[in-house]
């Protein structure tokens, strides 16, 4: 890249001109990336360190905003749901979906086993919102399947009872991600060469042994990427939340990016609704570079 | 050519600019002939194009209504619209805490002058001004007022053998005879209005301790308060009250007749209406009685909401025309009459006949007028009572400790304001 960029055509001379040219072509770029993705995240970082309720000037007010989240029941809550989607919906989704892969690769009419897997991802979150706050109301269609089938769990009101409206959220969110989930996984199992495979059938390994020693190793690459995905995802859980529950009653279903949004757009408290934001965005990056470091370091130790 | 190349950088550079300055720019000139109305009430549509009509035939002032339903949403926006060029003419808002905070920003029209003239030819009551007065100025126009009734579905009523009641006891042993006719007595919602027993228990029992909380003076955790919930508590375990979080809309509810009540403002007969429902034959209301019977004067909540401008807004002039005009008779009969609800002109002949009677009753000073909490309490102590009462909906066994979030809220507030 460097090798061709720095070879001027022939019997021109770089001079300023260029490179101020150059500057002016880029320049339209870098304004729109930094004004459209730098500067709203600076404004967040500044307004973290105020108190601003988007009607008068932001008062600067150091650390109060981070003091309050040691006092705030809410934020607790919060980080208990953010880390029961991440516990639900990083282990869950993925082992299913893996599951789904393995059965479904290379039998006779896969593709047609997978695609009921496969149909809910085209839902949007919100659409899956307002389809499972249906089933899952009071009284509503998962209640009625469980008394049907003398199951527990008819009389409990899944949205409305904490900690089953985040469970119960997890579940509708795995009904949409399994299938996709699955999806990667099969390009992993595809794209595993087949001599080690044959190597290993010759040896004698077939079922569990064969997937624990050859294909789980092989398919870690992308694992990495599954999981790594749905730990994002579910960092940032908000859509299924808001659109189900609104994160109630009471704040008891919110996640933090759910409070991050109640605090700063519905209690117009801009300055500790922008800390919330910058402390999700902190965890968020600190746990995936975690994760990957891990990953990493575990997949260079295997070579 | 290199000097070709530096201008087209540089007119790349200029063009991008241009188009971020772009758009916005249509000012316009004082013959304005459209209005846009900005409102959270998306479902009012019909009611605020047909004042629409009206208008444009008197004034010749159209009015282009944009609807919202999602409230934080549209909170979201008009204040946004303070800071951007992009301002509505009119907008509707609430009065209290929140329409204090708007007008501290500076942005709001002052309509003192609307209202001195209104008052003096008798096209709205003295008894409004204070809803609408900060620091001794007037702040917009009521575009809705509202008095908190009770509901009920006239067919399950006389099914069950019951009378709208005159006593609390009465009351109480009209729920008890729908229970066991297997019909829930009373609706309610964790959703928005979580407040709405809270705020009937209360102003029906001790009044003034209601109007200290709102103002401070009085703590949630005050065991009169608690009392007031332990009293809520008792009804939720009696099985009074439908699902709190159920999606099925309350006008639903009330016609199928799975629920025989619900406590709202009169503005919910659009609700019931639009339900296919007849006023007096299919549904009626009656005024809720006091928890304490020794009280003086029954205690109602009233609302109003208001109708607002920017001192900034598109078109100044246009907005007052628009404002001076709505508060007249004309305008009145109209948005009072085809919605079924009261009207903030006294002169306002309201049609429906039981609702004319409350309303006159009100006039005339037979009811105590209560705020409606939504409005009385400041926007934070209002955040933190919804999601409390809503918990409280939940798992009413909380009750204390909903109270202690509360009145945390309130404690923050009143110690910086």
């Amino acid at each position: 890249m460097t090798a061709t960029a720095s070879t001027p055509a022939k019997g021109r001379k770089r001079s300023l001109g260029t490179g101020w040219s150059a500057l002016g072509f880029i320049s339209p770029a870098v304004l729109v990336v930094a004004a459209l993705l730098y500067a709203p995240f600076l404004y967040t970082v500044f307004y973290s360190f105020t108190d601003y309720d988007g009607l008068t000037s932001p008062k600067w007010v150091a650390l109060d905003n981070f003091k309050k989240f040691l006092d705030d029941p809410a934020l607790t809550t919060s980080i208990r749901n953010t880390l029961f989607w991440v516990v639900g919906t990083t282990i869950v989704p993925v082992a299913i979906g893996l599951l789904i892969a393995l059965l479904s690769f290379g039998i006779k009419g896969g593709t047609l086993l997978r695609l009921p897997f496969m149909l809910p991802y085209a839902l949007s979150g919100a659409g899956l919102g307002v389809i499972w706050g249906f089933i899952l109301q009071s009284d509503g269609a998962a209640n009625d399947l469980l008394r049907f089938l003398h199951l527990p769990g008819a009389d409990i009101s899944f949205l409305q009872q904490a900690p089953y409206n985040t469970i119960a959220m997890i579940v509708a969110m795995t009904w949409q991600q399994s299938g996709v989930n699955a999806l990667l996984f099969l390009v992993g199992l595809q794209s595993i060469p087949t001599p080690p495979l044959e190597a290993a059938r010759i040896d004698g390994a077939s079922g569990w042994r064969m997937f624990r020693h050859i294909t789980w190793p092989l398919l870690a690459p992308l694992t990495t990427v599954v999981v790594g995905l749905s730990l994002v995802a579910s960092l940032k859980t908000f859509d299924i939340v808001w659109v189900t529950t609104q994160g109630g009653p009471g704040r008891s279903s919110e996640t933090l990016a759910v409070t991050m949004y109640r605090d700063a757009f519905v209690s117009s408290d801009y300055g500790y609704g922008s800390a919330v934001a910058l402390v999700l965005t902190l965890v968020t990056g600190a746990v995936t570079i975690a994760y990957l470091r891990f990953q990493i370091r575990g997949q260079e130790k295997l070579r | 050519m290199k000097r070709f190349r530096l201008a087209i950088a540089a007119l790349a550079v200029v063009s991008l600019g241009l188009t971020a300055c772009g758009g916005g720019g249509d000012d316009s000139s004082s013959s304005a002939t459209e209005v846009k109305l900005y409102n959270d009430k998306g479902a009012w549509k019909t009611y605020f194009e047909g004042v629409g009509k009206l208008s444009k035939e008197q004034i010749g002032l159209g009015v282009t209504p944009v609807g919202y339903t999602d409230e934080p949403t549209y909170e979201a926006f008009i204040k946004a619209s303070f800071r951007t060029n992009n301002k509505p003419d009119l907008f509707t808002w609430s009065t209290g805490g929140r329409l204090k905070e708007i007008v501290d920003s500076g942005q709001v029209a002052d309509t003192s002058s609307l209202w001195s003239d209104a008052i003096a030819s008798g096209d709205v009551s003295k008894e409004l001004e204070p809803y609408y007065t900060i620091d001794g100025k007037q702040y917009c126009v009521p575009a809705n007022v509202s008095y908190w009734v009770m509901f009920y579905n006239k067919k399950v009523f006389s099914d069950a053998g019951v009378q709208p009641p005159t006593s609390w006891a009465d009351l109480m042993a009209t729920a008890d005879k729908l229970k066991a006719k297997g019909v829930t007595p009373f609706y309610q919602t964790s959703v928005l209005f979580s407040f709405v027993w809270f705020q009937q228990l209360l102003i029906g029992s001790d009044p003034q301790l209601y109007n200290d909380l709102a103002t401070g003076k009085a703590k949630f955790t005050d065991p009169k308060v608690v009392a007031v919930m332990q009293q809520w508590k008792d009804l939720e375990d009696k099985g009074y009250f439908s699902d709190p979080g159920s999606k099925d809309q309350p006008e639903v509810m009330l016609k199928s007749g799975k629920v025989a009540m619900g406590l709202f403002g009169t503005w919910f007969n659009t609700n019931m209406t639009t339900q296919g429902m007849k006023p007096d034959s299919d549904y009626g209301t009656f005024v809720v009685p006091n928890v304490t019977p020794s009280l003086p004067n029954t205690t109602v909540a009233f609302e109003s909401g208001p109708l607002c401008s920017l001192t900034k807004a598109p078109n100044p002039d246009a907005s007052n025309k628009f404002m001076k005009w709505w508060m007249g008779a004309d305008a009145q009969d109209q948005w009072a009459n085809s919605r079924g609800d009261v009207s903030a002109n006294p002169k306002v002949q309201i049609k429906d006949p039981s609702l004319n009677q409350l309303n006159k009753d009100a006039g005339e000073g037979k009811y105590t007028l209560a705020n409606r909490y939504f409005e009385a309490v400041p926007p934070a102590v209002l955040t933190a009572s919804l999601d409390g009462f809503g918990a409280f909906m939940v798992d009413p066994g909380s009750y204390q400790k909903q109270l202690e979030n509360i009145e945390k809220a309130s404690a923050d507030y009143w110690k910086s304001n």
